[in-house]
């Protein structure tokens, strides 16, 4: 499939910068470089011939801004595209021997989503258009470079791969720290590339080679594919409003040599570089052989995952969390927010779940009667827009899993294969195609076998199957299943049996969700934290768990310290500085909120109207704790306390002595204690809280924290509120609000250029549902605006929400 | 870079008072916070063309840069990663998320502060900048982004790109003309 371009024992040589040699030629800024491959191809093939008359194996085709999302001009994208790639080859057949002609695919110059508002599927089919012209025109490969986007790049690599047989080789962009616009290090970039299987990968432009040394040191301990590099000839200066380069061939040359030392095979040079630095390049290395790495005995055995821009290593001999709680089984809040899609809950859950301790987050969406490869895809996309870390895509649905694994930024934990034919062969090819690491769970056809020898003997199955799609030991992580121990005596025992003989016999990582060891036995999270040390004792690299529960936290810190993982106790020093003999919780309690600690105001007698009126959250919810243990009523703690407080603040932000922060602080620190309140509420179903509301940003505007604010503020006063996001369609809102008949809808909107789709957004409500209103507000709008675009309200402000809302729901808190 | 805190304040909408114990020390939380995401990159050029983005048929535009002999079209931005982080706060925390935006705010209009001196050093003898002026002002459409960004290569060289309604993202980023006019000595 190479075409024997990236052969072995050989360096390649890549030509020099496209861009900076059009200038010289006289392309201007903002012109258009691909339109020359009409109108000027003369320069277009001279500049490639230079190139390859300096020694260069493979030129790039002038075609960087060739796709649909960037190419703007008035000739065909077609014709730019064949030409750009017919005069590569024309200076190919002039120049004679092996030389290759690359597709030269760059960026779509637009941010994909959640980042901005590119969908990746629209980034997808503009290079897949790009791809499929390029292949026609014959090219002999695709390049893509310059990717400043982890996510951006993973399209560009599906769209190569599957609209061409064509090799791939694909190069970023670093900033001088290392990382993509977008966060991702190389160790990211490399790990999603290696699972999409290009056939070689790389950095280019960004900086000069002796700034790249560093970067391709680190590639070349985490990849196995060959290694190129395309670095500028310096850093750009600016002179006399001019961009330069300043770094000549001898020195780009030699620094060149040390990249190739620390592993780099496939060389050349991007922006500001010239025939001369190529040439000089060619003739400083074309005698080496592939450099002291080669492509040769490099075996990749480390078992990763990553999101757009973290990497987490899963490994046998330390262990990482993965965070349980967004899987609805047997949680009702959950299962109901799913089935409102009720976003905002379920980003709560992923930020609580990070900023707690996990490693991973796993993704289950799972509610009977919802469309699951819809909700799957979603989630995964809402949750990745919160948190860096790797997700884990739990479904048993191989529909919901190519699709989200598909959408998933980065590579991904897929939650699972099992023994079973129709599984194996379900989902092994899906893992192989997208890249990521798959859990293997140890049953098959006749259930789980009740000895540690049966699950190993499935595992060994399991991998076997996979190593025909290509995955290697390393792609899995077993899980040996933990069943109750009130159900068999004997289920621990086989489970650390099974654990460490996994990790002995198979060299494999293992997982596990710790917490069914409980099943049917009283005080679970004292029995889950026993058993859970002795799992990691047994070598569990992954431990499937609740990363609130400040019990497991407190095993996994332990467990780390004590063998050594956690360097000088750092991380348990942290977590535990503010521990005494009495502090039950200590995890809970230091993580409460940044502000805690003033506890001579939690004695006084309105204690919790003080902690609520300063916005102390800690506070708030600490007395409304004391208050239940005194015997207060919650009703009354609510009624005479905390609806009071909160009033007193909302009308002096109305008379304009509190101000929008202090405001918002008020209503969290309200929230804080309604929560703990509520707790110990008898159960009640949702009849008794008004609402629903429905409330989204609308299509176009990216902007929500006005949206937010009015969230927060409607919950804490009360209300139930659906939330939608930012960027809705005026369809889902429409649709959300007639399935879970809402009365009133609030949309906001910050741009005059987005304010069209609130109008549009207004008119479908009021089409389709008659009785219900809708509010509106944001900064570009007033009530006359409003009452013009045919709003029922105009919300000034939050708390003109929160009155408006009032009228329409008169009933009481809680 | 620094962020002053009486900008953080008057973009909480403050007027004036001071925020308050509790106030204070989430701002302090949030700004630390905000250091650590926050990656500046801008882009700036000069043309001789005044309206080489367009907008001679502005009339506001053509107003402003009226003695204008020059210009410089810039492109500044705190980066993709400060937007994670207000996504990430706004999940658990719309009184931080509040904050943070307002940090935001004012990081990169001291960002952009901070560009204009260093263009400003770069002016030929005699010469003087006008002051910032951004598509969408007066009657210079918000269209007149497009060009701009071609111009500058923006996504590029900053990673700044506009979306189908024409907001740029990351969000906390600026793009402006500033005319150069010759100095008139008093």
């Amino acid at each position: 499939m190479t075409n024997g371009i990236f052969r072995k024992g050989r360096l390649v040589f890549l030509d020099g910068g496209m861009g900076t040699q059009l200038q010289e030629r006289g392309l201007k800024p903002g012109e258009t470089p691909e339109l020359w491959n009409l109108s000027r191809p003369d320069d277009i093939r001279a500049v490639h011939s230079a190139y390859l008359a300096a020694g260069a194996d493979i030129v790039y085709a002038n075609t960087f801004g060739a796709n649909a999302a960037k190419y703007h001009a008035d000739a065909p994208l077609a014709d730019v595209v064949s030409a750009g790639v017919a005069l590569a080859r024309e200076a190919v057949h002039a120049a004679g021997g092996k030389r290759f002609v690359a597709l030269d695919v760059g960026p779509t110059g637009r941010l994909l989503k959640p980042a901005g508002d590119f969908e990746f599927d629209a980034a997808y089919d503009a290079f897949a258009e790009e791809v499929r012209l390029g292949a026609e025109a014959g090219a002999d490969l695709v390049v893509i470079e310059t990717m400043g986007d982890a996510y951006e790049l993973k399209a560009a690599v599906l769209a190569a791969k599957e609209n061409s047989s064509l090799p791939v080789l694909a190069t970023v962009a670093l900033g001088e720290d290392g990382k993509l616009l977008t966060g991702a290090d190389v160790e990211c970039v490399a790990a999603i590339l290696e699972g999409l299987h290009v056939d070689a990968l790389g950095l280019n432009c960004g900086f000069g080679p002796d700034k790249m040394l560093p970067f391709v040191k680190r590639l070349a301990a985490v990849t196995s594919l060959p290694i190129a590099v395309k670095p500028n000839a310096g850093l750009p200066k600016v002179e006399g409003g001019k961009t330069i380069f300043t770094v000549e061939p001898d020195e780009f040359a030699a620094d060149v040599i040390e990249l190739v030392k620390a592993g780099a095979s496939i060389v050349g040079g991007c922006c500001g570089t010239t025939p001369a630095h190529i040439r000089k390049v060619v003739e400083s290395l074309g005698e080496w052989g592939t450099g002291e790495r080669g492509n040769s005995s490099f075996t990749h055995s480390r078992t990763v995952v990553c999101s757009g821009s973290r990497v987490v290593e899963i490994s046998t001999d330390d262990t990482i969390i993965i965070g349980e709680r967004i899987n609805p089984t047997g949680k009702k809040k959950l299962k109901a927010a799913l089935s409102e899609g009720d976003v905002a809950y379920v980003l709560r859950e992923a930020v609580s779940q990070a900023e707690a301790g996990a490693h991973v987050l796993d993704v289950n969406v799972g509610v009977p009667g919802l469309d699951e490869p819809t909700l799957l895809d979603s989630t995964i996309q809402a949750v990745q827009s919160v948190t860096a870390l790797p997700l884990q895509i739990d479904t048993s649905d191989p529909k919901a899993l190519e699709r989200a694994l598909r959408h998933y930024n980065g590579k991904a934990l897929v939650n699972s294969v099992n023994g079973k034919e129709e599984s194996m062969s379900a989902v092994l090819p899906l893992v192989a195609k997208y890249g990521g690491a798959v859990v293997a769970l140890t049953l098959d056809e006749n259930g789980i076998p009740p000895t540690a020898e049966g699950r190993l003997a499935i595992a060994k199955r399991i991998l076997a199957r996979g190593a025909e799609y290509g995955l290697k030991p390393s792609d899995f992580v077993v899980d040996v299943l933990c069943l109750a121990v009130s159900a068999d005596a004997n289920s621990a025992n086989v489970i650390l049996e099974a654990l460490r003989r996994v990790r002995d016999e198979l060299g494999c990582c293992t997982c596990l969700g710790v917490s069914n060891i409980s099943f049917g036995l009283p005080a679970r999270p004292l029995l889950n934290a026993s058993f859970y040390t002795m799992a990691l004792g047994a070598g569990l690299s992954a431990g499937i768990v609740n990363p609130l529960a400040a019990d497991m936290m407190t095993a996994y810190r332990a467990y780390r310290a004590l063998i050594g993982k956690d360097r000088t106790c750092g991380e348990w020093i942290d977590s535990f500085k503010d521990w005494t003999a009495d502090s039950r919780q200590p995890l809970a309690a230091s993580r409460q909120s940044p502000v805690a600690g003033r506890q001579s105001e939690t004695d006084s007698p309105d204690s919790l109207s003080a902690a609520i009126r300063h916005g102390l959250k800690a506070d708030a919810a600490a007395a409304a704790r004391q208050e239940l243990a005194r015997g207060v009523v919650p009703i009354d703690i609510i009624d005479a306390e905390i609806v009071p407080a909160l009033e007193i603040v909302g009308r002096g932000f109305e008379s304009g002595s509190v101000f929008l922060p202090q405001l918002l602080m008020a209503a969290e620190a309200a929230g804080a204690a309604f929560d703990v309140v509520r707790a110990a509420l008898p159960q009640r179903d949702g009849a008794s809280v008004r609402g629903p509301i429905v409330v989204a940003t609308v299509k176009g505007d990216i902007h929500d924290i006005g949206k937010n604010i009015c969230r927060a503020l409607l919950e804490n006063y009360g209300f139930k509120v659906i939330d939608l996001g930012r960027d809705v369609p005026p369809e889902r809102i429409v649709e959300t609000a007639r399935r879970e008949k809402a009365r009133l809808i609030g949309l906001s909107a910050l741009m005059t250029t987005t304010v069209c789709f609130m109008e549009e957004t207004v008119k479908l409500v009021h089409e389709n549902l008659p009785d219900c209103k809708v509010t509106v507000g944001g900064a570009v709008l007033t009530a006359d605006y409003a009452a013009k675009i045919g709003a029922d309200h105009y919300s000034k402000d939050a708390m003109g929400l929160v009155r408006y809302a009032e009228t329409m729901f008169p009933a009481k808190m809680v | 870079m620094t962020i002053d805190e009486r900008e953080i304040c008057r973009y909480l909408r403050l007027q004036g008072r001071a925020p308050g114990e509790a106030l204070e020390e989430r701002i302090k939380a949030m700004r630390e916070a905000a250091l650590k995401a926050i990656r500046p990159a801008r882009v700036w050029r000069r043309f001789d063309d005044p309206f080489v983005a367009g907008g001679a048929d502005s009339e506001t535009l053509r107003k402003h840069l009226a003695e204008c002999h020059a210009a410089y079209l810039v492109c500044t931005t705190i980066g993709a990663e400060f937007d994670t982080l207000q996504r990430r706060t706004a999940a658990t925390s719309p009184a931080d998320a509040f904050v943070l935006q307002a940090i935001g705010a004012a990081a990169i209009e001291e960002w952009t502060d901070e560009t204009e001196r260093e263009i400003r050093r770069e002016l030929k003898e005699g010469e003087t900048l006008v002051s910032r002026y951004s598509p969408g002002y007066g009657d210079w459409p918000l269209e007149a982004q497009r060009r701009l960004f071609e111009l500058l290569d923006a996504p590029r060289k900053v990673g700044v790109s506009l979306t189908d309604s024409l907001l740029m993202v990351p969000s906390k980023s600026v793009s402006a003309i500033i005319g150069v006019k010759t100095e008139v000595s008093q």
